[in-house]
């Protein structure tokens, strides 16, 4: 009698078990086959084919007509009923690409090793061609991949994607990025600053969501910070507000890129964070800082730290000035957890005005590596011409209720 | 990391190759070190693969020491250097086509008890394996002549991580690869480097190279001609030792 019972109970949730399991496989694969599915998931053919059903009645998924080694098979993808938009963030050392739909649903994502000073037209291109194939891996082609947005760890000019301030990227000063990759998709193409991306992802969907003003410190290669007030990200006339890295922090300090001396990237950029540790663990990369403060390796945990506190000193006088409701940490370095916040935590802490209803949080982001593609997804949507209801911009099957449409 | 001071992983010393009248390396020192990447770059014919094929066992050189750990070796035949732990991908994979991902993984080392084949734990660590390297292939029982170029790539490094090698040596593993089969072989190498191994990788695209090496050493005509940090290096700097526009004195002292 039990057993009968406990056979019916599982019954319904072995289905619904195995239903999830088939939605992993395909939101992990993008586009997969049907017997492509049997593999990914262990279940059986029938199972997996009448899954597939359900889902596609459901609307979660949809099927397309593919070749898989020369015979014509069953595509199974998320349904992505209005369109994609890429994400492109190129970074000092890693370009990650990722294509989301309009609910802000990451497809497909990839990430590419860059070499240090990578040149402006090879990583262009490589941005490129990811963005193309990840759209075939997403079981799409690029015409439905409506935007593309695009962030770099500089500040940007956003009609034009220029830098626009000069030598902070060797090499990238007076490239119009906008036009060079919009002539290669042929797709409508914005630029930003990466912090400012993080910024508008973790406000969003992050740790800032619910606070009209909050400021996003991305402590990586470089140290950048975005400004949201009101809900919405602070700009500033050229692009330049929030770049932290920039203010002065040692008078006696070494030039930085920019020009001027001392400023706080030349005491907690990169190359500034891996020469102590030099002689000690001998060359490093700043993945390996990250991985061996998280193992606690003393010195490596010294370093992160230290940054932490300097980067504080310098946040916290941009929270005087901005007021905001919290700080989210995000970028590579964020991912030692309390080692680095917590330093930075003390010295905002000691800094800002006082006198506030409610002490200033300062918290990790929420959504680690990925918050400036999401950023840049979310900006990307904004200028997207998204098909909604089928209005203007989609020349397939719907037709028919847009010219209907156009009429009434 | 902290082993760097130690004895390195990897150390060759005035290693010397004939293949007849031709003199494919003459007098070429290299190390590698645990985590870490180090490139084998030069010009075709410069002696890379015949250097990288003595670390797999496959040619013998006519002169020079090997030393594994401090050890040192004779490196007589890829089995021994299995048992060294020592793990090759060469250019053409050497996978076989008409066997599934797992018998590819475990292809010569087949796990066995009392004379059966575990077939089950055999997929159960090819899953483990091709998760560590964040492989993107769906289903361990595929067969290999339906997996991408790319997915090809994939098995055959998963396939150096079966019976935990310490040293991986990868010739041309980007060759002939689209974009983001690239992106998911480099990495793959910084997983391989991340999980503690040391990493020989041979390529010619140089911007692939910097991306993931940390060292990069220059072979021009059979002899070292410069070795480079990879954080530090230009681009025009290797290709000039690569070239032969800067020689082997100028290339050293670059070394730093």
């Amino acid at each position: 009698m039990r057993l009968g019972g406990a056979a019916s109970g599982s019954q319904s949730s072995l289905r619904e078990g195995n239903r999830s399991l088939v939605v992993e496989a395909i939101q992990r694969f993008g586009g997969l086959t049907q017997v492509e599915l049997v593999g990914a998931t262990g279940l059986s053919a029938a199972t997996v084919s009448s899954i597939v059903k359900e889902l596609q009645t459901a609307g979660l998924v949809d099927t397309r007509t593919t070749i898989r080694s020369g015979r014509r098979a069953q595509l199974v993808r998320l349904a992505s009923r209005t369109g994609l938009v890429a994400g492109v963030l190129i970074g000092h050392r890693h370009l990650r690409v990722a294509l989301g739909d309009v609910a802000h649903e990451v497809v497909a994502e990839q990430v590419l090793p860059l070499p240090d000073e990578h040149r402006v037209d090879t990583s262009l291109d490589r941005a490129a061609l990811l963005v193309v194939e990840l759209a075939e891996r997403a079981g799409a082609s690029l015409d439905e991949v409506l935007a593309i947005g695009v962030g770099l760890p500089a500040p940007v000019e956003p009609g034009t994607g220029m830098i626009t301030v000069p030598g902070i990227m060797r090499g990238w000063d007076g490239i119009h990025i906008v036009h060079v990759m919009s002539k290669r998709l042929a797709k409508p193409v914005v630029v930003e600053n990466d912090a400012n991306l993080g910024a508008l992802a973790e406000s969003r969907f992050g740790a800032a969501r619910g606070f009209q003003d909050s400021l996003y410190v991305r402590a990586s290669y470089g140290i950048g910070a975005g400004i949201v007030i009101s809900g919405q990200v602070h700009r500033g006339f050229a692009g330049t507000a929030g770049e932290i890295g920039h203010v002065q922090v040692d008078p006696q300090g070494a030039i930085c890129r920019c020009g001027s001396r001392g400023c706080l990237d030349t005491v907690v950029g990169a190359g500034a964070l891996l020469a102590p540790l030099r002689a000690s663990h001998g060359p490093l990369a700043l993945r390996d800082v990250v991985q061996m403060a998280n193992d606690g390796d003393p010195g490596c945990r010294q370093v992160v730290a230290d940054a932490g506190a300097a980067i504080g000193s310098v946040v916290a006088s941009l929270a005087v000035a901005v007021n905001p409701q919290c700080v989210a940490v995000g970028g590579e370095l964020a991912e030692t957890g309390e080692v680095l916040i917590g330093p930075m935590r003390d010295a905002i802490r000691r800094r800002v005005l006082l006198n506030q209803i409610a002490p200033l949080e300062v918290m990790p982001a929420e959504l680690g590596q990925r918050a400036e593609v999401l950023g840049a997804i979310a900006l990307a949507l904004e200028v997207a011409e998204i098909p909604l209801d089928a209005a203007d911009a989609a020349p397939e099957p719907t037709v028919a209720d847009a010219t209907g449409r156009d009429g009434g | 990391m902290s082993e760097r001071g130690d004895v390195p992983l990897l150390s060759m010393r005035q290693i010397s190759k004939r293949f007849g009248a031709v003199e494919a390396l003459s007098g070429v020192d290299f190390e590698v070190h645990a985590h870490e990447v180090v490139a084998l770059v030069g010009d075709n014919g410069a002696g890379k693969s015949t250097l990288a094929r003595m670390v797999s066992g496959v040619l013998q050189p006519d002169s020079g020491i090997v030393e594994l750990d401090g050890q040192q070796v004779t490196i007589s035949s890829p089995s021994v250097a299995h048992e060294l732990g020592i793990a090759t991908v060469f250019q053409d994979l050497a996978l076989a086509d008409n066997l599934d991902v797992t018998a590819n993984l475990f292809l010569g080392h087949e796990l066995r008890e009392n004379g059966m084949l575990r077939d089950g734990r055999m997929e159960q660590i090819t899953r483990e394996v091709l998760g560590k390297l964040a492989s993107r292939i769906p289903s361990v029982r595929t067969p290999l002549s339906a997996l991408s170029a790319g997915q090809r790539q994939s098995v055959a490094i998963a396939r150096t991580l079966i019976g935990n090698p310490r040293l991986v040596v990868l010739d041309e593993p980007t060759a002939a690869l689209s974009a983001v089969q690239t992106a998911e072989v480099l990495t793959h190498i910084e997983r391989l480097r991340d999980l503690g191994l040391g990493v020989i990788l041979i390529s010619h695209n140089m911007s692939d190279v910097r991306a993931v090496s940390d060292r990069i050493e220059v072979l021009r005509h059979g002899r070292t001609n410069g070795s480079f940090e990879a954080s530090h290096a230009s681009f025009e700097e290797i290709l000039a030792a690569i070239t032969g526009a800067t020689q082997v004195e100028r290339g050293l002292r670059s070394a730093g």
